[in-house]
């Protein structure tokens, strides 16, 4: 009773059944074009594998230069239907892990026939008349077999014997004087060849059952996302060094179709387990540390940031991010190693911005060039590491409430002054509108005087300056060509008010003659 | 953060099916970092001595090589006087498909046969080209007096 319920478990679940489907199961490993079992097999730039000596006559490519390597220049038609591309012969090489799968299954097909004589089964073929041409229906006519060794054995020899057609399906009758039916010995089988296989499909790189399995042209396999991660630290493969001439995003490169199958009807509980593991991976580790960080530079909410990510591990958190919800961290380096609160010295500066990431162009190298819009600004509350790069645990920092806001602008602007009030303390009377005025009407002197940090090119990258007085200082900040510690002032400040006071103190700065030299080569 | 699967297995076979005249084993505080011995291969200037060096796994491996440093003073072209190692699959030619096992498997090879062509400690690498015979000598007398088993 529990039997057929694992029966049926494994197949509500898309697997196979030992004995139910053992017609089934030995398709999985039957070439397409010979039907016999796969051997050597190779497997093709779109996923399908055939025998070795089943690849297509080739012809000679024309008119290729480029890469000028001899095996580029012969080729064949795909004969997988859906396909139909031209396969360059360079790229069809013996699939290591395929070839050691069959090998062991073979071993083990042979080893149980011997051991079970005597239990035989007729097989029947049952043709699929609707997938043969017209014309060949007279020649091909169905076999049939009297084999041992329960019915895995006995299917798997019925193909290597070259009798079992691709598409055929078989009927089964057992020839047992007690009635058995050997379902036990089919059983029993699946698992010594789940057993012996095993060890071969581990990826080389994690460590783990090949998960999404992608092949190279040099036949060997990893787990996609593997494959991806090692493309972004070099461009050959892991196991024989050869050069990897793909798309270092694997987006196009299809699966191992055969082995994907495998698996996924072997052991899908695994396989599922497996998945559901690296998609936990994926979203970082527990506890909070769950904003990866980019430490590279400022970023400002509601602002574009454009960046070239190319460092290895940059790569894969950005691709994590956009798997994920999109967004990340960036953050400035703490050139001057000051102290950041309660983090003592770090790497970073401890105030960073949240970005949205809104295009990507992947460059062919792994490269890629991202754009971005700020959300929020955050500070770091924890940091740690992951995969070489800084995640953390953050706190979104805000503005104060509307009303907070006021009643600081009406303290501010009412409190007592003295006639020979320094700068700052001129600017705290201010109004907030009187400091964004201050903005807007720099900005217009310097449009007036053609200062380059207001070129067209930038005004179309960062818009024109907003009349918000909540987002114009980060506009400012954006494009004015002043230390970035000063500008990291922004992401600390908690009013609107505090933020333009800022602001209004570099345009005073700036037009004092300090200032004025040094900002005067910037600007012209 | 957790430990990779990849470094668990690695770890976990490293202790199951050791190496002959290899050891490694982790710290338990820290399960990425590694105390190493290899044995001197028989036949090298090397042979007989017991070497220390240190492991440490990076936060990206496998993607990026381990990092090695022998502890134990030896006179060899291609380790340095701070115990850096001049091999090419520990920085260019690293693959993730190699492990812990092939690189402390590649060092004690690089013991068996030192390439005074591609030097990391010139001195030594001069010495060796010039006067093989007294540079052996040398090596022999180093694993004497700092490789000893304790």
């Amino acid at each position: 009773m529990s039997d057929n319920g694992d029966v049926a478990h494994a197949r509500s679940r898309g697997g196979l059944a030992a004995y139910q489907d053992a017609r089934a199961l030995v398709r999985l490993l039957q070439c397409s074009q010979c039907s016999r079992p796969l051997r050597t097999p190779v497997t093709l730039p779109c996923g399908n594998s055939v025998c070795r000596e089943c690849l297509p006559q080739t012809h000679l490519r024309e008119n290729i230069s480029y890469p000028n390597a001899p095996d580029r220049h012969y080729g064949f038609q795909c004969p997988f239907p859906g396909c139909g591309e031209e396969h360059p012969l360079a790229d069809c090489s013996v699939d290591v892990v395929l070839y050691k799968i069959l090998e062991s299954v073979a071993m083990e097909v042979s080893r149980s026939r011997e051991a079970s004589d005597n239990t035989p089964t007729a097989l029947e073929e049952v043709m699929q008349w609707g997938d043969i041409p017209e014309d060949e229906k007279i020649s091909a006519a169905a076999h049939a077999r009297t084999l041992n060794g329960g019915r895995l054995v006995a299917t798997f020899t019925f193909a290597e014997l070259g009798e079992l057609g691709y598409l055929s399906e078989v009927t089964y009758r057992s020839l047992s004087p007690t009635g058995d039916a050997y379902e036990e010995l089919d059983k029993a089988f699946l698992e010594r060849l789940r057993e012996g296989a095993h060890k071969e499909v581990d990826c080389q790189v994690c460590y783990a059952l090949l998960l999404d399995p992608v092949t190279t042209s040099c036949g060997h396999t990893f787990c996609r996302k593997c494959l991806v991660r090692v493309l972004d630290h070099a461009e050959h493969c892991p196991m024989c060094r050869r050069q990897l001439l793909i798309p270092a995003s694997l987006a196009r490169q299809p699966s191992n179709k055969t082995l994907s199958t495998l698996l996924y009807r072997l052991c899908p509980d695994i396989i599922e387990a497996r998945a559901e593991a690296v998609r936990l991976d994926e979203l970082g580790p527990p506890g909070g540390l769950d904003t990866p960080l980019f430490i590279v530079t400022l970023g400002f909410p509601s602002m574009p940031t454009f960046l070239h990510v190319f460092e290895p591990r940059y790569r894969l958190m950005i691709r994590r991010a956009m798997e994920g919800n999109g967004t990340f961290g960036i953050m400035m380096y703490n050139r001057l190693a000051a102290p950041q609160g309660d983090l003592g010295v770090t790497q970073f500066m401890q105030y960073g911005t949240l970005l949205r990431i809104v295009s990507v162009q992947m460059l062919p190298d792994g490269r890629s060039l991202i754009e971005t819009r700020g959300i929020s600004r955050f500070k770091v509350l924890e940091h740690g590491q992951r995969d070489g790069y800084t995640v953390g645990r953050v706190e979104r920092v805000e503005d104060v409430s509307l009303t907070e806001e006021e009643r600081l602008e009406a303290e501010e602007t009412t409190a007592p002054i003295s006639l020979d009030a320094d700068a700052a303390t001129q600017i705290d009377h201010l109004s907030t509108r009187q400091l964004l005025f201050i903005g807007i009407e720099f900005i217009l002197k310097m449009q007036r005087n053609s200062a380059p940090w207001l070129h067209q090119r930038i005004l179309d990258a960062y818009g024109g300056p907003p009349d918000d007085p909540a987002s114009f200082p980060y506009w400012f900040a954006s494009i004015l060509p002043i230390d970035e510690e000063e500008k990291y002032k922004l992401l600390l400040t908690t009013s609107v008010r505090g933020r333009l006071k800022i602001t209004a103190s570099w345009i005073r700065r700036i037009e004092s003659q300090r200032w004025y030299a040094l900002t005067l080569n910037l600007m012209v | 953060m957790a430990l990779p699967k990849r470094i668990v297995k690695e770890t976990e076979r490293l202790m199951a099916e050791p190496v002959p005249g290899i050891s490694a084993v982790p710290h338990e505080d820290n399960l990425r970092y590694f105390d190493v011995t290899v044995e001197g291969p028989s036949q090298s200037p090397y042979e007989g001595g017991i070497f220390k060096l240190e492991l440490f796994l990076p936060d990206d491996y496998p993607m990026t090589p381990p990092k090695i440093r022998f502890l134990t003073k030896i006179y060899h072209p291609n380790i340095d006087k701070l115990g850096r190692i001049c091999l090419d699959v520990l920085k260019s030619n690293w693959s993730p498909a190699l492990q812990i096992r092939t690189i402390l498997l590649s060092i004690q090879a690089l013991l068996g046969a030192p390439n005074p062509d591609d030097p990391l400690a010139n001195d030594v690498a001069q010495h060796w080209k010039e006067n093989q015979n007294a540079a052996i000598q040398t090596a022999r007398e180093w694993t004497q007096q700092y490789a000893k088993p304790q």
